[in-house]
């Protein structure tokens, strides 16, 4: 019922997709350094479910568009990635099937999966886990978190101890966003 | 103006351990040279020819006294003894060290001041008018609106990667000081008629490689709605905005692919899911931000002290000062003096340590302690009492701050060029001193009136050299520097880009085609005409025929 629902063509293996699997043997899931069992699975033009290997995956959008019920039958908790050319527009009303949204950062200074994560969060309600991984170092942490990212890989060679202080750096904020709801006028207003 | 409470300062100052902490670990080797450039340049930190640059924020150009001492202690202990004053508004260090960087940044948060988002691709210094406050023609006072725009686009998360770096500026008067119609964003604030304020908002304007006059995308939006309509600008621009090629990310680009109306529909689409929530400010906040900008403590006081105009008869220079450097001020008895950083030998918008000092006590004694800064590259004391001038003057004289040329030829908006900047193609400090040179004679000057001459050493544009009367581009020719010349570009209210007079002009005849062309305006201007008057009427051939001559 999912294939194709887009009428708009939707390019595959872009540019802006990760061209290798990503897998890390840790993640940071909220604020906590954990074991990361995930492979994150870059597209091809022709990949299909039947490629997939057997253990956990994240699956490109497209894929998860185009074979839905077999990415539910594998049986695993569905992760499904939006890159930072595509939209979570596709996916907002299937969110209560997925339970991983991956996004994949080919560069970190590409700040479209800000936006994406934002609206995960403040558009669509999306309740479960949104996972950065690919370009993602500590400088970014504390940003994406704001969005509304709770878990990281991070590249190898990063060290995961010293990222966790990145959470701490701002006590304060001056803008709503998916951390918290309130513009520093409307805290001002308050105290008034 | 606005003072922090204790929610900025916490920012500030966690800003400031950030960034240390982000230069620690770049020396003890956890960062690298690239990982850490994006970062230091989120706080104005550049890689120059010879070493790093800072650029220190200065909100729509205001600073207190207090400030200004501390831009004079940075310039004198981190740096050269000088610094350098911006078409942002902003200043900038050309020799601070690296692992110096973030004690400057504690100095500066002393004062209330940083060095955030004025560099990189985010939200850049906020700029407007620098007679906010004071100009007979404002209808209202841009501050408290810039204010709350700084506030909201500070460490935005969302817009922190954006594809390219985003200005915006606003202006509250007839007459547009703040270029809005040259920014990503431009915010002209109004009222309609039913005397509500709000706002004719400007999209996709700009210089760079590819100026384009901004297009309007709202004739009136809300006041309170300011917050969301430019967070629904951004976020279809953060989505949508070209990433594949630098010279092609600005927003200008992305409204000029969709067109304005197309544009318009999707910023609206995007608006609709949020424009009623959190971000919709409230008329209290507007009082609580406009009670930070006062009307300064003024006497009633007359125009026309005795003591000025007998000494305007007495003094020829302080009277050829007070024609071109004080304009007229919207409370009765007071003046709003200039202050030319365009002395003659000097790189224009730079300022010594000493006489950034002297501007604070200055000041102090005489203007409520406030000083602005200029886009183009001046300073201004907003509120002096007329009986005051001839003391505001010699103090001003006496350390180089009373060269009567503003507005004039001389009075040049000048980019670092080749001498400080890595991306220059040519020099442009040298050039400003070839064209000073061919109008040492003040009379001569003034005669000419008002001419804008901007110059860039490079297609970036720093200069604004599109929007000069006169504007001088500098480029590469095999090695060597020329210069391309453009007449007629307007920054104002009839915004306008210059026309391209013809083939580049060797460096040493740079000076000379500037007389050229000043030459033919003055034998054909009519009545009061400007140059840019004159241009106008008689187009490019006359000044085509006269620079080229020669070669012909």
């Amino acid at each position: 019922m999912t294939a194709n629902r887009n009428l708009k063509a939707r390019p595959k293996a872009t540019p802006d997709r990760i061209q290798n699997n990503i897998q890390s043997e840790k993640a940071i899931v909220d604020r906590a350094i954990v074991d990361s069992a995930i492979q994150h699975v870059a597209e091809t033009d022709a990949l299909s479910v039947a490629d997939l290997p057997s253990s956990a995956v994240s699956v490109p959008l497209n894929l998860w568009l185009d074979e839905r019920d077999a990415v539910i039958a594998r049986g695993q908790p569905v992760a499904v990635q939006i890159a930072a050319d595509e939209s979570p527009e596709d996916l907002a009303d299937q969110l209560d099937s997925i339970d991983m949204v991956v996004l994949p950062f080919v560069s970190h200074v590409d700040g479209r999966s800000y936006s994406h994560a934002y609206k995960l969060r403040t558009r669509f309600g999306f309740k479960g886990e949104i996972r950065a991984v690919g370009d993602v170092k500590f400088d970014q942490l504390g940003f994406l978190t704001r969005v509304g990212c709770n878990a990281f890989e991070l590249p190898d060679g990063e060290n995961l101890e010293t990222a966790l202080r990145a959470f701490d750096e701002f006590s304060e904020v001056y803008q709503p966003s998916a951390d918290q709801g309130r513009l520093i006028f409307s805290r001002r207003r308050a105290v008034h | 103006m606005y003072q922090y409470d204790s929610i900025d300062k916490t920012i500030v100052n966690e800003r400031v351990a950030q960034f240390r902490d982000q230069v620690q670990r770049h020396l003890a080797g956890e960062l690298s040279a690239a990982d850490l450039q994006p970062l230091r340049l989120r706080n104005g930190l550049y890689m120059q020819i010879h070493a790093h640059m800072l650029r220190v924020s200065i909100p729509y150009g205001m600073l207190n006294s207090a400030q200004m001492r501390t831009l004079a202690h940075i310039a004198r202990k981190y740096d050269k003894g000088y610094g350098h004053f911006t078409t942002r508004q902003n200043i900038q260090y050309n020799w601070p060290e690296l692992a110096d960087v973030p004690d400057i940044l504690a100095d500066l948060a002393e004062v209330e001041m940083h060095a955030i988002q004025t560099s990189g691709n985010c939200i850049r210094n906020i700029s407007s008018d620098q007679y906010a406050g004071v100009a007979p023609d404002e209808i209202i006072d841009p501050r408290p609106y810039c204010e709350i725009i700084r506030q909201w686009s500070t460490l935005h998360p969302e817009f922190y990667w954006l594809p390219r770096k985003f200005k915006i500026a606003v202006t509250g008067a007839t007459n547009d000081r703040a270029a809005v119609q040259f920014h990503d964003i431009g915010l002209e604030v109004i009222k309609n008629a039913e005397q509500e304020i709000g706002f004719r908002v400007y999209v996709g304007g700009g210089l760079g490689r590819t100026p384009v006059i901004g297009k309007v995308i709202k004739e009136f939006l809300p006041r309170e709605d300011i917050l969301s309509y430019c967070e629904a600008i951004l976020r279809v621009y953060n989505l949508h905005g070209r990433r594949d090629n630098k010279y092609k990310a600005r927003i200008k680009i992305l409204v000029n692919a969709l067109g304005i109306d197309e544009f318009r529909t999707q910023v609206e689409e995007e608006w609709a899911h949020f424009k009623d929530q959190e971000l919709k400010l409230h008329e209290v906040d507007f009082d609580t931000m406009q009670a930070f900008f006062p009307l300064p403590d003024y006497e009633v006081l007359d125009d026309g002290d005795a003591r000025l105009e007998k000494w305007r008869s007495l003094d020829t220079r302080f009277n050829a000062w007070y024609e071109h450097n004080t304009s007229a001020h919207k409370h009765a008895g007071y003046r709003i003096v200039n202050v030319s950083l365009k002395e003659h030998g000097v790189a224009p918008g730079d300022a010594t340590d000493k006489q950034m000092d002297a501007m604070a006590d200055i000041a102090d004694q005489y203007a409520f302690g406030e000083i602005r800064t200029t886009h183009e590259q001046n300073l201004v004391l907003a509120d002096v009492r007329q009986q005051d001038l001839l003391d505001v003057w010699k103090a001003l004289d006496a350390v180089g701050l009373a060269t009567p040329n503003i507005g004039s030829v001389n009075d040049m908006i000048c980019c670092p060029g080749l001498d400080f900047c890595s991306l220059a193609n040519a020099s442009s400090i040298s050039i400003a001193k070839q064209i000073n040179e061919k109008f040492t004679d003040f009379q001569e000057l003034y005669d000419i009136g008002e001419v804008k001459l901007k110059m860039s050493g490079c297609m970036n544009a720093c200069g604004h050299h599109h929007v000069g009367h006169i504007g001088i581009l500098g480029v590469d020719k095999k090695g060597e520097e020329w210069y391309q010349f453009t007449i007629g570009g307007d920054a104002s209210n009839h915004a306008e880009l210059g026309t391209r007079l013809g083939p580049a002009i060797a460096k040493d005849k740079v000076g000379d085609a500037v007389v050229d062309i000043l030459t033919v305006y003055r034998q054909q201007r009519q009545d009061d005409e400007r140059l840019l008057d004159t241009f106008r009427r008689v187009g490019v051939e006359p000044f085509k025929d006269q620079v080229y001559a020669e070669q012909a």
